[in-house]
């Protein structure tokens, strides 16, 4: 019984011209970006490779950070603002247990080296991961039926508690870790090396990895934690504990936070109050284009972070550098979630993220 | 022929792998009254998603009064002239009833951030009209005396009815109502059957109705469709969809079929 | 303010283990007595801190005022007889600053330098109460604002241009001046209209997404402002000093009112060769705040201030009721915007500089602190949560650690650890009185019952 009421049209929605501006602008830009970077290879490949380590060496720390984000954003959809920060203390944790209780120095051996290296490292995830699982009790948990922005406005709070605590501790100054790690090559090939240092950091990740993926796949709590970020009513209907399941999640990506802080102490060799804020945000960034609640995805999205950040403070020919590696890395944030909200690897959720 | 106020054409909505929607043609004639019926999960609140731009259709088009508004964000539809009440009640819950109609007034009102600070007499008259219509509204949608009533205070049934009075304020040519009288007792329910005919008589609504009380369905429409499985399997006047086979077997099963 | 002072005492009753039905359940003389006793305390202690006569004025006062101010309210414009004695004694302050008593733990009075800093910070707080307090979006970068103020500033009304030279009413210019030299108090509007187109353009893109990812974006945006102001003298290589760098722009122009009101008028030329020269500032800033309650006010009871408060509980229905959502959300960034740009311009004429260092994250969430910690949406709630908290952070803290060093022998630096106090005040604030200290009613229900915080919608572009 229709009338006729308009002639006839395409019955697809239609698509706007705006539409197409934004993926011919992105196309242009990473055109701009490849053509940025093929010259700059171009010009020093031997150059080029080296500071790609020195990219995927940072990405391998930040993914460590940024899985701690997307694991705690999967689950409660919340942006843990104080993430940043227990990394950090795990750093200052992980510096201290060296120096202090391990009593390692630069003329230490390798064996103990080692020992105290797992020692710590063992410590400092523990420790972390115990710090983050309390915050998620004491400032998070009883904020579960407010408003989503109350947590978010709580994990400020936390986060410069956190930052307090750690100048309450080691004061305002940068707290120097020992430069343990050696620094020699592992191969030197035609220009191309690579240092001890960096393969240390991959050996420390890697296994870090590897076991979170475990956990995450093959485990029934890694279960209980996906079937929790998925729908959480119907995951406490199915008999899981969804708050002891959120508490182990905070639980693990604290713990890796301090792994990540582990790493940074050695690898960058000074910590400070504020060097969790920073990193945090690059982090954040990271989960976010790599899709946020996606494992992958931020270590992927960390990968790419460390690649941005070591090409823009290291290329010579046109690079903005160091003074606006920040301003870089937040536009990318806000493009992204202005424009791809769901990230490299995430799916369109209906609510666009 | 009555000229259509409301049409979509061939209207589609995917959530995914999910159609909750499938090429549904419908529409609503000025001045009427249909009712939407299916059985839960027909894909009826999604439908009427579509109808107020809250959702996107994945395709087809919707067209009210000849415009054609697929794709318009949800406030152009409301300008447009369609208001609606949401199947669980979406009220602003810390509002008092009287600011809740003042919100449906928004569209119709004209003050704007520099003449509201300057409090020109163009805003002060506006906005005393605009209280005494929002009281208006109030008494004719059965409110009375509850102007100041916070919303979440309010009792379920005056609640629903501080829905529909909202809508009012939007000034519609045809108005949502999503499951009106969910909760209601007979005797409400038959009030406000009659309250829906008076809407039509008195202020020139057209009204279209999701339902599951045939009671009102039968009771108060010209027109029933009804969905199942987001498709539209009928359309026709009360008494020609209570002897529909298809409909029957949506609701009660194909067993019911070869009894009835 | 009555509402005020009986919701603090429920809360102290209720505090130390006497909900409402126990207090009733006393005899009524017990209860009587009990609050005599509180009285006689008060009084006790006025008389310790001023002295028997003083105290005895203010509590008759007190009392005067107690018992008449409701009669006053039926005046017919008996309501603007409390606000305008605040006034007054907030005015008269430079005047008797001096001789108030020392606060147990705080110490002195605040400074009048400090006052007028507190009076900067109300503006910029009650102008980040319109984005967070009435529309309910989460803004983590309002340091943008201030920074794009004093910018402003900074451009208009000193030396940095020294290419051109325009003097347009500005006031106490040295011989051989450059450099765009406009009246402050244009600028002070040109810097509020320059920060709202700022914040109209920052919006378009941010405004759209959910509350976390706006909240977000709003730091991207604050962390890079700082950025570009800090390497903005030499802007992507051109040579082109827009921001003077790390050194900042300075020094920034007074305001004034020229030499022909000083004559006639007897109005101050210019602030910042006045021998008062603070208090001119915190005379003037007073207006400026006096501005913003005012807009603030008539916004609120507006149909734009419905608005903001229909999408702050419920946007689906709110655009379902005809509210345009980006359009109004955008208002209520652009007014946040404008008044940041004012006090931003204000505070750079003030310190008579613009500089980097000054804006950073910590800024924003401390102007939110003031807004959650008094509560959300209510304009005076803001304004004591401001000047509480501009005032630890100039004074208070300084003066709260120099008693702890005294009296426990320890020497704790309380201003360092500022921060993390402001830290905790937000968590403790979230978790047990999130409507503030003196919270609007309508806050105070929203976050112990809920709101529909889901957006029903989806933000699939058309075709995808």
């Amino acid at each position: 019984m229709a009338t006729n009421v308009a002639t006839q049209a395409p019955l697809r929605a239609r698509r706007t011209a705006v539409s197409y501006l934004m993926p011919i602008a992105a196309t242009l830009l990473l055109a701009l970006l490849a053509l940025w970077l093929v010259v700059n290879f171009v010009k020093g490949p031997a150059y080029f490779t080296n500071i790609a380590f020195i990219g995927l060496t940072n990405g391998a720390v930040y993914a460590l950070v940024a899985l701690g984000y997307t694991l705690v954003y999967g689950i409660l959809e919340l942006i843990n603002f104080a993430h940043g920060d227990v990394f950090m203390l795990g750093a200052l944790i992980s510096a201290s247990m060296m120096i202090t209780n391990f009593g390692v120095t630069t003329h230490s051996s390798t064996g103990f080296l080692v020992i105290s290296i797992i020692g710590s490292l063992v410590i400092t995830m523990i420790a972390c991961g115990v710090i983050n699982a309390t915050i998620e009790f004491v400032a998070y948990r009883p904020l579960r039926g407010a408003p989503r922005l109350a947590p978010l406005i709580t994990a400020i709070g936390v986060s410069f508690i956190l930052e307090d605590i750690a100048i309450g501790w080691k004061q305002t100054g940068y707290t120097a870790v020992p430069n343990v790690l050696p620094k020699g090559n592992v191969f030197s090939v035609a220009g191309i090396s690579y240092t001890w240092e960096k393969l240390i950091v991959v050996f420390i990740t890697v296994p870090v990895l590897v076991a979170l993926v475990y956990l995450v796949q093959q485990t029934r709590q890694g279960k209980a934690m996906r079937a929790t970020a998925q729908d959480r009513d119907a995951a406490a209907m199915m008999g899981i504990n969804v708050n002891r399941t959120i508490s182990f999640t905070f639980l693990i990506a604290g713990a890796l936070a301090g792994a990540g802080g582990l790493v940074y102490a050695l690898y960058f060799g000074q910590v400070r109050y504020d060097t969790g804020y920073q990193l945090g945000l690059i982090a954040f960034t990271a989960a976010v284009l790599g899709g946020i609640g996606n494992l992958p995805g931020a270590v992927l999205g960390a990968l790419c972070i460390g690649f941005i950040q070591a090409f823009n403070e290291g290329l010579r020919w046109h690079s903005p550098g160091s003074d606006w590696t920040q301003s870089i890395v937040f536009s990318i944030l806000i493009l992204i979630l202005v424009f791809r909200p769901e990230g490299l690897l995430g799916e369109r959720t209906p609510e666009g993220g | 022929m009555p000229d259509a106020l409301l049409e979509t054409q061939q209207l589609r909505k995917e959530f995914g792998g999910l159609i909750a929607n499938a090429d549904v043609d419908f529409m609503v004639p000025t001045n009427s009254i249909v009712s939407l019926i299916g059985p839960n999960g027909a894909g009826k609140t999604t439908f009427f998603n579509m109808l107020t731009g809250v959702y996107k259709p994945t395709a087809g088009r919707v067209f009210f009064g000849g415009e054609d508004m697929t794709n318009k964000p949800p406030h152009a539809f409301t300008q447009r002239g369609i208001g609606r009440t949401f199947q669980n009640i979406r009220l602003f819950q810390n509002m008092t009833a009287l600011e809740n109609v003042l919100v449906g007034m928004h569209v119709r009102l004209k003050g704007n951030l520099f003449e509201a600070i300057a409090r020109t007499p163009r805003v002060r008259n506006e906005e005393a009209a605009a209280r005494d219509r929002a009281r208006e509204l109030l008494q004719y949608c059965g409110l009375v005396r509850k102007d100041q009533v916070i919303g979440r205070n309010l009792s379920y049934g005056d609640q629903r009815r501080l829905e529909v009075a909202r809508a009012l304020a939007t000034e519609p040519k045809l108005l949502l109502l999503d499951e009106p009288t969910a909760g209601m007792n007979p005797q409400e329910t038959a009030e406000f059957t009659a309250f829906v005919g008076r809407l039509r008589e008195e202020r020139g609504l057209a009204v279209l109705l999701i339902e599951h009380d045939m009671r009102v369905v039968m009771g108060v429409s010209d027109r029933v469709t009804v969905l199942d499985y987001g498709e539209k399997i009928a359309e026709g006047t009360p008494a020609e969809i209570q002897r529909n086979e298809r409909v029957i077997e949506a609701y009660l099963g194909a067993a019911a079929v070869s009894h009835s | 303010m009555r509402t005020a002072i009986s919701d603090a005492w429920w809360t102290g009753l209720g505090a130390i283990g006497l909900p409402r039905q126990r207090w009733r359940s006393f005899p009524r003389t017990t209860r009587r007595a009990v609050k005599a006793v509180i009285w006689l305390a008060i009084l006790l202690i006025l008389i310790a801190a001023f002295g028997v006569w003083k105290a005895s004025a203010l509590a008759v006062a007190a009392v005067i005022a107690l018992l008449v101010v409701p009669a006053w309210n039926r005046l017919p414009y008996g309501k603007f007889i409390v606000p305008l004695m605040v006034l007054g004694i907030a005015v008269a302050y430079p005047y008797y600053n001096t001789s108030m008593p020392q606060l147990p733990i705080f110490g002195p009075f605040p400074q009048i330098s400090t006052m007028v800093v507190m009076m900067i910070f109300t503006m910029m707080a009650l102008g980040l109460n319109f984005v967070v307090g009435y529309a309910g979006l989460l803004d983590l970068g309002y340091v943008a604002f201030y920074a794009m103020g004093a910018y402003m500033a900074g451009w208009f009304a000193s030396n940095q241009f020294a290419a051109q030279k325009l003097n347009f009413g500005a006031v106490g210019l040295y011989p051989g001046w450059s450099g765009f030299h406009i009246s402050l108090w244009i600028v002070l509007l040109m810097a509020g209209i320059a920060t709202s187109i700022i914040g109209v353009l920052i919006g378009l893109p941010t405004l759209r997404l959910r509350g976390d990812y706006l909240a977000i974006v709003t730091l991207g945006f604050g962390e890079i402002m700082p950025q570009v102001a800090r390497n903005g003298d030499n802007l992507f290589g051109t040579g082109f000093n827009l921001t003077n760098g790390t050194g900042g722009i300075t020094p920034i122009d007074g305001p004034g009112f020229g030499n022909w009101a000083d004559q006639h008028l007897h109005l101050p030329s210019n602030y910042l060769n006045a021998s008062n020269f603070d208090s001119l500032f915190f005379w003037t800033a007073i207006v400026l705040v006096l501005i913003t309650v005012f807009c603030s006010m008539r916004l609120r009871d507006s149909r734009l201030g419905r608005a903001w408060i229909a999408i702050r509980e419920d946007e689906t229905a709110a655009a379902a009721m005809g509210i345009p959502l980006m359009r109004t959300k955008t208002w209520a960034y652009a007014t946040g915007a404008f008044f940041g740009g004012v006090a931003g311009a204000y505070y750079a004429s003030y310190k008579s500089g613009a500089f980097p260092d000054d804006f950073f994250f910590n800024i924003s969430v401390f102007i939110l602190c003031m807004v959650i910690l008094g509560g959300m949406g209510n304009i005076w709630g803001v304004i004591f949560g401001a000047c509480f908290l501009a005032y630890l952070d100039r004074e208070g803290l300084a003066n709260v650690g120099a008693w702890f060093s005294t009296h426990t022998h320890r020497q704790i630096d309380v201003p360092k650890y500022e921060f993390g106090i402001f830290g905790l005040i937000l968590v403790i604030t979230m978790l047990f009185r999130p409507e503030g200290l003196i919270p609007s009613q309508r806050r105070a229900a929203e976050f112990h019952e809920g709101v529909h915080d889901e957006p029903l919608y989806d933000h699939e572009i058309a075709g995808a």
